[in-house]
């Protein structure tokens, strides 16, 4: 009973921040600057893309545990349904589509 | 012995016949209708209103990220409700421009819903990029937009459904919160 309890509370979702699209600051960029920041994003998100397969795969095999007697619920409890990994992604994706977007504008690397 | 005059056996069967049903109950998808934003009352936001730039130019080009259900797992949003239900919102608030042409096309990046996995008072936080574009192509408004919602055991008993309503409340919130950043897009 206490552990369901435990379970009820403490199964709310990580709280997720992606990265904006746009950001203060962004038309001071430099090429350089804005060159640096499409790599570090561009790495990150190759890096959280590996991660959510993880807790996909993750998920899965607990979702096949959750049927098990009197375990079942605590494991369904700690599936991970919070996509942080895949917010992040995504978002710096998005981050990088704006990012080269600045750069032809300023006609970087011509 | 009793307690709140339920026994131990009848109390374990009432909760073993709550969790089975709310097991076996189908996830289903969020509905369109219930992710709209509704026209506010008359009196409110009267100060606060669309650039009239914006007014009757304004589409849904695309959305993506979104998710189909699968009815044994958790509800989520698909991209054709998510659309549905903006342009149900943009229509509302006197957004949406003739077939004949759209100076302000929208995409829509769902980047992913934050669920619990279980719990009584479920909140989901939705978070979604929202691209809006002048008629020459250059981005007009980016927005990224995180709204989180609650749904309690009073709005639904089954988990599954009290999910589907915490994604739809969520969703509902996130277009308020665009068309807030949109009515400020105007200002000086």
């Amino acid at each position: 009973m206490s552990a369901s309890a435990l379970c009820l509370c403490g199964c709310a979702a990580r709280e997720v921040t992606p990265v904006s699209m746009s950001q203060p600051g962004d038309d001071a960029l430099s090429c350089d600057a804005i060159a640096q920041q499409i790599a570090a994003n561009g790495a990150a998100e190759a890096k959280y893309r590996h991660d959510d397969k993880e807790v996909e795969n993750g998920n899965i095999a607990k979702g096949v545990g959750s049927a098990a007697p009197f375990v079942g619920p605590l494991i369904a409890g700690s599936t991970d349904l919070s996509n942080e990994e895949q917010v992040k992604a995504r978002s710096l994706a998005d981050r990088n589509e704006q990012l080269r977007y600045l750069a032809n504008r300023k006609g970087c690397g011509q | 012995m009793k307690k709140n005059g339920i026994s131990g056996a009848a109390g374990r069967l009432l909760a073993t016949a709550a969790a089975a049903a709310s097991l076996a109950a189908c996830a289903s998808s969020a509905d369109p209708h219930a992710m709209a934003v509704a026209p506010p009352p008359a009196a409110v936001n009267a100060d606060k209103a669309f650039p009239q730039a914006l007014m009757h130019a304004m589409c849904v080009r695309a959305v993506t990220g979104g998710e189909k259900t699968n009815p044994l797992w958790v509800s989520k949003v698909d991209n054709d409700g998510f659309k549905s239900a903006l342009g149900a919102s943009l229509d509302t608030a006197g957004l949406t421009a003739p077939a004949s042409g759209c100076s302000y096309p929208i995409d829509v990046n769902l980047l992913g819903l934050s669920q619990p996995s279980m719990g009584f008072d479920m909140t989901v936080t939705s978070h979604v990029n929202y691209k809006v574009y002048n008629s020459g192509g250059e981005p007009y408004l980016l927005a990224t937009i995180d709204a989180p919602f609650t749904a309690t055991v009073g709005d639904a008993f089954l988990g599954v459904e009290r999910l589907k309503k915490a994604n739809e409340g969520s969703i509902r919130a996130s277009i308020q919160m665009f068309f807030d950043k949109l009515k400020d897009s105007g200002r000086p």
